[in-house]
C-alpha cells in the first residue's frame, strides 16, 4: 500500500508540475501578459487539478476495475471541462477597448476527440479487466 | 482487444503531440506578429472627403495569416451612418511583411442625401466602429472590434458677413459698387480651394476665389455691383464650387 500511495503522489506531483507550473512559468518568461487573463490562468489550475485528481485516484486504484472507471469518468470530465472552458468554441477577451473574439471550434473538436479515444480505451480497459479476470476465476492454475 | 487498445493509446497519444504542438506554435506565432499604423492623410477632392491611414502587418510566425477584412463605419452623434469603408488583404504569407492604407470616404453625396449639410458649416464628433477580422492557420477565425470618436471639422466654420459699405464707381452714375466683408474659419484638415459666389437677393451677386488651409480663419471683401437704386438687402446667399465640394445656396444673416 505505501508504495502505491508514494506512488501516487510523485506521479501527482509530476503532472502538477506538467500543466500549471511549467506552462505558467513559459507564459511569463515570454512575455505573455497572464495579469490581464485572471479567467483562463484560474481554468489552467482547475484544469492541473482535476488532472492531478484522476491521476492520482487512478494510481491509487491501479490494478482494479475502478482504475478504469476512474479514468473513463475523467475523460467525461475533460470532455465537460473543455467545452465549459472554451465556451463551446467561442472566446472572448475584452482589452481594454478591443473586443476580441476567437472561433476556437476547431481546436475543442481536437480536444473533444482526444478525450472521446480516451474514454473509449479506458472502456476497452475495462472491459478487458473484467474479461480477464473472469477467465481468471473460471480456469484457476 | 488488447491490439484495439494499444491502437487507441498510439492514436490518443499521437493526436495530443499534435494538439499540443499545434498550441505551443500558435502561440509563438502569435507572439511574433508585429503591426503598426503611419500618419493619417487627410484630403478631399471630386466631392469625396478621404482620410488615409497607413499600416503594416509583420507576420513572422509559422503561420499564414488569410482573409483579412479591415472595416470602419462613421456614424453621426445621431446615430446615422455617414461612411462605410473596407480594406481587404486575401494573405499574408508567414515570414512577410505587407503595407497598406485603410481609406475612410466620406462623399459630398452622402452628406446631401442624408440630410447631413450641417456638417459643412458646424463641427462635430463621430463615433467611430473599427472591425477587423482575419482567419489565423487557416483554421482559426478572429475578430475584434473598438468604437473610438473622431473629431469632424468644419470646412466652412463659423461663417458670416459684415457690415456692408456702399462705394460709389467713378464716372458711373447709374450703379454703385457693395463691399461685402465676408470670413468663414476652415476648421477641417484639407485645403479649400475654389470660388464662392454671394447673391445678395433681388439686388446683385458677386464671386471671388478662395484658398484657405487646413485650420486657418480666412476673410475677404466681396464686390457687388449693382444700380444705383437698387434697394438695401435683406438677405444673402453663398454658392461655394470647390475642389472638394460644391454647395448653395447657404442662407447668411447680415451681421
Amino acid at each position: 500500500m505505501a508504495p502505491r500511495i508514494s506512488k501516487a503522489v510523485i506521479k501527482g506531483f509530476i503532472w502538477f508540475l506538467m500543466l500549471y507550473t511549467v506552462p505558467m512559468l513559459i507564459l511569463s518568461m515570454s512575455g505573455v501578459p497572464v495579469d490581464l487573463f485572471p479567467d483562463y490562468t484560474e481554468l489552467l489550475g482547475v484544469y492541473a487539478a482535476v488532472t492531478v485528481f484522476f491521476v492520482v485516484a487512478a494510481e491509487l486504484l491501479s490494478k482494479t476495475v475502478f482504475q478504469h472507471a476512474f479514468n473513463m469518468a475523467k475523460a467525461i470530465v475533460m470532455m465537460v471541462f473543455f467545452v465549459y472552458a472554451l465556451n463551446g468554441g467561442f472566446v472572448t477577451v475584452d482589452f481594454a477597448a478591443i473586443h476580441i473574439s476567437v472561433d476556437l471550434r476547431v481546436y475543442l473538436a481536437m480536444l473533444l476527440a482526444i478525450n472521446f479515444l480516451g474514454l473509449a480505451k479506458s472502456a476497452l480497459q475495462a472491459l478487458n479487466f473484467i474479461s480477464e479476470r473472469a477467465e481468471t476465476s473460471q480456469h484457476p492454475r | 482487444m488488447k491490439h484495439a487498445i494499444r491502437a487507441l493509446s498510439i492514436a490518443t497519444t499521437v493526436l495530443w503531440i499534435l494538439t499540443v504542438f499545434f498550441s505551443v506554435t500558435s502561440i509563438y506565432s502569435a507572439l511574433k506578429l508585429s503591426f503598426g499604423f503611419g500618419e493619417l492623410e487627410a484630403s478631399a477632392s471630386s466631392e469625396v472627403f478621404t482620410m488615409s491611414l497607413p499600416f503594416y502587418i509583420n507576420n513572422g510566425g509559422f503561420y499564414d495569416i488569410s482573409d483579412l477584412n479591415v472595416t470602419t463605419d462613421i456614424n453621426s452623434r445621431d446615430g446615422m451612418r455617414i461612411s462605410n469603408s473596407t480594406t481587404l488583404i486575401p494573405l499574408i504569407s508567414r515570414g512577410s511583411r505587407v503595407d497598406r492604407a485603410h481609406n475612410i470616404s466620406i462623399s459630398m453625396d452622402d452628406i446631401i442625401s442624408k440630410d447631413l449639410t450641417d456638417l459643412l458649416f458646424q463641427d462635430s464628433v463621430f463615433d467611430i466602429d473599427m472591425f477587423v477580422a482575419l482567419k489565423y492557420a487557416r483554421a482559426i477565425p478572429l475578430q475584434l472590434s473598438s468604437n473610438t470618436t473622431m473629431f469632424w471639422g468644419a470646412p466652412l466654420a463659423n461663417i458670416s458677413i459684415g457690415e456692408i459699405s456702399y462705394i460709389p464707381i467713378p464716372g458711373n452714375l447709374t450703379h454703385l459698387k457693395i463691399i461685402v466683408p465676408f470670413s468663414f474659419e476652415n476648421h477641417s484638415s484639407f485645403t479649400l480651394d475654389g470660388t464662392v459666389r454671394l447673391e445678395l437677393v433681388d439686388v446683385g451677386v458677386g464671386e471671388t476665389s478662395i484658398s484657405v488651409p487646413p485650420m486657418t480663419a480666412y476673410s475677404t471683401q466681396v464686390e457687388v455691383v449693382v444700380r444705383s437704386d437698387a434697394r438695401t438687402p435683406t438677405e444673402a446667399r453663398a454658392y461655394f464650387e470647390t475642389s472638394a465640394f460644391s454647395f448653395g445656396p447657404k442662407v447668411i444673416p447680415f451681421g
